[in-house]
C-alpha cells in the first residue's frame, strides 16, 4: 500500500487574462486554478489509493492566499495536505521550487511515489518533476500516460518522441502525468464541503533551508496575439490549390 | 460587511461550471428540441449531490446551506435554464418543505430520497382557475376514517410526468378559509392519481409540465404534511424558497445572455470593426452586466436572510421580479446583438429568450410579486 505524494501548484487561470492593444497582460481580475496536469497528478494518486490503498497527501508550494487551492486539492481525494507558504513564495523558478519541496519531503513526508504534473499550466517548464526526483535521490519516470503499482515497483507507460515505452521502476519512485493518464474528476458538493476538515500542515519558509536566489530574470511579459488575413478557401479543387500554395508561400510546408 | 462568497462556495460553482461544460452543454440543444427529460443527466447530478446542497447529511443531502444551493443552480441555469429549474423546484420546494414541516419518518422516508436525488420532487398547487388566485382552488381532501381522499384537477405541475413525490394542496376545511389548505404527500403510482396532459411549451422545454388529475385518491393521515389547515401558510414559505430559485435561474439565463452578446459583439465584424465597438451594442452590453450584478446580489441577499433564519419573503420576491424582468429584457437585447444568427434554431440566444419568459410567470407572476412587495413595504 503505497504511500504517496501529489505536487500541485495553484496558478492563474489562463482565462482571465487580459491581453491589452499593445499586447501587456492585465492580470487584475484573475481567479486561479489548480494547474491542468497536477490535477491528472492528484487523480492519479486518488484513483491508486482506491484500487491498491495506501494514502495520498497533497504537497504545494504557494503564497499564503493559496488556501482556496488547497482545499480544492483535497476535495480531490487526497487526506491531507503540506501548505509551504511565503509572500514571496510567487513567482518561484523550478530550481527554487524543486529545492523547497525536496526539503520539506525530506524532513516530513513518508513517501513510496511522488506524482507531478509533466508541466505547469503557466510556465511549463516542466522541470519541477526530475529537479525534484534528483534533489531526492530517487528514480525518476517522465512522460507517463499509464501507470500501475505492482508489489514495490511501478509500471509506466511513457510516450516518447518513437512512440511508447513501457518500463518499471522501484519503489520510492517520482512520476510525472500526462493529461491522458486519466480524467480527473469533478468533486462532489459533499467532497467539498469536507475538504476543509481535513488536516492542513503549514510550512513556513522559516522552518526551511536557505533557498537559492533565482538564476532567471522576468524583463517583460507580453501577450501573443493572431493576425487573422482574412482570406477564404472553399472545399473547391481550384481553392485547395491555392490554399496549399499559400502554405508554401509563407512557408508553413516546405 | 462582506460581498464574497467563501471559498467552499467558490469552488463549488467552479465544480458546477465544469460539470456543465461536460454533461450539460453537449445535449442542452438536444433535450430543448425534442422536450426530453434527461434522466442521464440528473443521475449524474445526483451522484456529484447537486440534488440537495442544503439538507442535512443525515437526511441524505450534501449538509450545506441554501445560499450555496443558488449559487449551484445560477451556474447549471447558465448552461440550461431547465435543467436548472428542474434542480430549483426539487429541491427549493419539495426537499425544503419537507425539511421544515415533516416529521421525522416522514424525512426518513421521502426527503432522503429525493435529497440523494433518487426520487425527483413536484409540488402541485396550480389549478385551471387559480392561479394567483390560489383561494380560487377547488381540490378537496375529505377525512375518511384514518385517510384523506382528494379530488380535483390540477395544472401546470412542474416534473408532473416525471416526479415521484409530489406534494398536493387542497382544502380540508374550505370554510375556514386561509387556515382551511392542507398539503399532502403522494407518492407516484397511489391510486387515483393520474398524469393528465403534457404541455408543449414556448421555452424551457426539457422541464416537464403536465396536469395533476385526482380522483377519489386515498392518502393515510402520516401523508398529511404539517398540521391540517396549514397548507396555504406551508404554500407560502415554499415560495419564499422557490422564488430565490427562480431568481438564480433568471441570473442564470441573463449571465449565458451576457456571456453570449460578448463573445458575439467581439467576433462579428460589420463597417470594418467588430459590431461591440459600436456605441448602440456597447450600451446594450454594459446594462445588461449592471443588471446583472444586481441581478445576483438580490439574490444571493435573499438567500443569505434565509440562512441567517430571517424572514424573507420580500427579498425572495424582490429577487424574482427583478431577475426574472431583466432576464426577458436583456435576452431580447441579446438576440437583438445577433441579429438574424439570433433568430436561428440552434442559437444559444434564442433559447435563451424562449427560456427566460416563464421566469415572469411561474411561482408567482412579476404581478403576484409586486403584491407581495407593496404588502410588505405598505404595511
Amino acid at each position: 500500500m503505497p504511500q504517496m505524494i501529489a505536487c500541485f501548484k495553484w496558478v492563474v487561470d489562463e482565462a482571465y487574462i487580459r491581453v491589452g492593444a499593445s499586447g501587456d497582460l492585465d492580470m487584475n481580475a484573475v481567479d486561479y486554478k489548480i494547474s491542468d496536469y497536477d490535477k491528472n497528478a492528484l487523480e492519479e494518486a486518488a484513483r491508486i489509493r482506491e484500487q491498491a490503498g495506501g494514502s495520498v497527501a497533497a504537497v504545494t508550494v504557494g503564497v499564503p492566499e493559496a488556501t482556496k487551492g488547497v482545499k480544492d486539492a483535497l476535495s480531490r481525494g487526497a487526506e491531507k495536505a503540506f501548505f509551504i507558504q511565503d509572500p514571496s513564495f510567487r513567482d518561484l523558478e523550478p530550481s527554487q521550487t524543486a529545492r523547497i519541496l525536496a526539503a520539506v519531503i525530506q524532513s516530513r513526508i513518508p513517501y513510496d511515489l511522488i506524482l507531478c504534473g509533466e508541466g505547469s499550466s503557466d510556465l511549463y517548464a516542466r522541470q519541477v518533476g526530475p529537479r525534484l526526483a534528483e534533489l531526492l535521490g530517487i528514480p525518476c519516470l517522465s512522460f507517463v500516460q499509464k501507470l500501475t503499482v505492482e508489489g514495490d515497483r511501478v509500471v509506466a507507460e511513457r510516450r516518447t518522441d518513437e512512440g511508447q515505452e513501457v518500463c518499471t521502476a522501484p519503489m520510492p519512485v517520482l512520476v510525472t502525468v500526462l493529461p491522458d493518464i486519466n480524467t480527473p474528476r469533478i468533486p462532489s458538493v459533499r467532497d467539498t464541503l469536507m475538504a476543509s476538515k481535513k488536516e492542513v500542515v503549514p510550512v513556513r519558509k522559516e522552518d526551511l533551508p536557505d533557498i537559492s536566489s533565482p538564476f532567471l530574470e522576468t524583463v517583460s511579459m507580453k501577450g501573443t496575439s493572431l493576425k487573422r488575413s482574412g482570406t477564404r478557401f472553399t472545399e473547391d479543387p481550384g481553392d485547395v490549390k491555392a490554399f496549399v500554395d499559400t502554405l508554401l508561400q509563407k512557408g508553413v510546408l516546405k | 460587511m462582506d460581498f464574497k462568497l467563501t471559498e467552499e462556495q467558490e469552488l463549488i460553482r467552479k465544480n458546477m461550471r465544469e460539470f456543465t461544460e461536460k454533461h450539460v452543454d453537449p445535449i442542452a440543444v438536444e433535450i430543448d428540441e425534442t422536450s426530453r427529460h434527461p434522466e442521464e443527466l440528473f443521475k449524474k447530478l445526483a451522484e456529484g449531490g447537486w440534488m440537495g446542497i442544503p439538507v442535512p447529511v443525515e437526511y441524505g443531502g450534501s449538509g450545506s446551506d441554501y445560499l450555496t444551493h443558488i449559487v449551484a443552480v445560477d451556474e447549471l441555469a447558465r448552461s440550461c435554464a431547465s435543467t436548472g429549474f428542474t434542480v430549483s423546484i426539487h429541491v427549493g420546494i419539495a426537499c425544503m418543505l419537507v425539511l421544515l414541516f415533516g416529521t421525522e419518518d416522514q424525512k426518513k422516508k421521502f426527503l432522503a430520497p429525493m435529497a440523494r436525488g433518487e426520487k425527483l420532487g413536484a409540488f402541485v398547487l396550480t389549478e385551471p382557475g387559480a392561479g394567483t388566485d390560489v383561494m380560487a382552488a377547488t381540490t378537496t381532501a375529505v377525512k375518511d376514517g384514518n385517510d384523506y381522499v382528494l379530488n380535483g384537477t390540477k395544472t401546470f405541475t412542474s416534473n408532473g410526468p416525471t416526479g415521484d413525490t409530489y406534494f398536493v394542496f387542497a382544502w380540508t376545511d374550505k370554510a375556514a378559509g386561509r387556515k382551511g389548505m392542507s398539503a399532502f404527500i403522494v407518492p407516484r403510482g397511489t391510486p387515483g392519481m393520474e398524469v393528465g396532459t403534457h404541455f408543449k411549451k414556448m421555452g424551457l422545454r426539457s422541464s416537464q409540465t403536465s396536469e395533476m388529475v385526482f380522483r377519489n385518491c386515498r392518502i393515510p393521515q402520516e401523508n398529511l404534511l404539517g398540521k391540517e389547515g396549514a397548507g396555504l401558510l406551508m404554500a407560502m414559505t415554499g415560495f419564499d424558497h422557490g422564488r430565490t430559485g427562480i431568481a438564480a435561474q433568471s441570473t442564470g439565463i441573463l449571465q449565458a445572455a451576457l456571456d453570449e452578446s460578448i463573445r458575439y459583439s467581439k467576433e462579428r465584424v460589420q463597417f470594418g470593426q467588430p459590431i461591440s465597438r459600436q456605441q448602440a451594442i456597447a450600451w446594450m452590453i454594459a446594462d445588461m452586466a449592471t443588471d446583472l450584478q444586481a441581478a445576483r446580489f438580490l439574490t444571493y441577499h435573499a438567500a443569505w436572510m434565509k440562512d441567517q433564519g430571517k424572514p424573507f419573503s420580500k427579498e425572495a420576491s424582490m429577487a424574482k421580479l427583478f431577475t426574472s424582468e431583466a432576464a426577458m429584457r436583456h435576452t431580447i437585447k441579446a438576440v437583438q446583438i445577433h441579429g438574424g444568427y439570433g433568430y436561428v434554431k440552434g442559437a444559444k440566444v434564442e433559447r435563451l429568450m424562449r427560456d427566460a419568459k416563464i421566469t415572469e410567470i411561474y411561482e408567482g407572476t412579476s404581478e403576484a410579486q409586486r403584491m407581495v412587495i407593496s404588502g410588505n413595504v405598505l404595511r
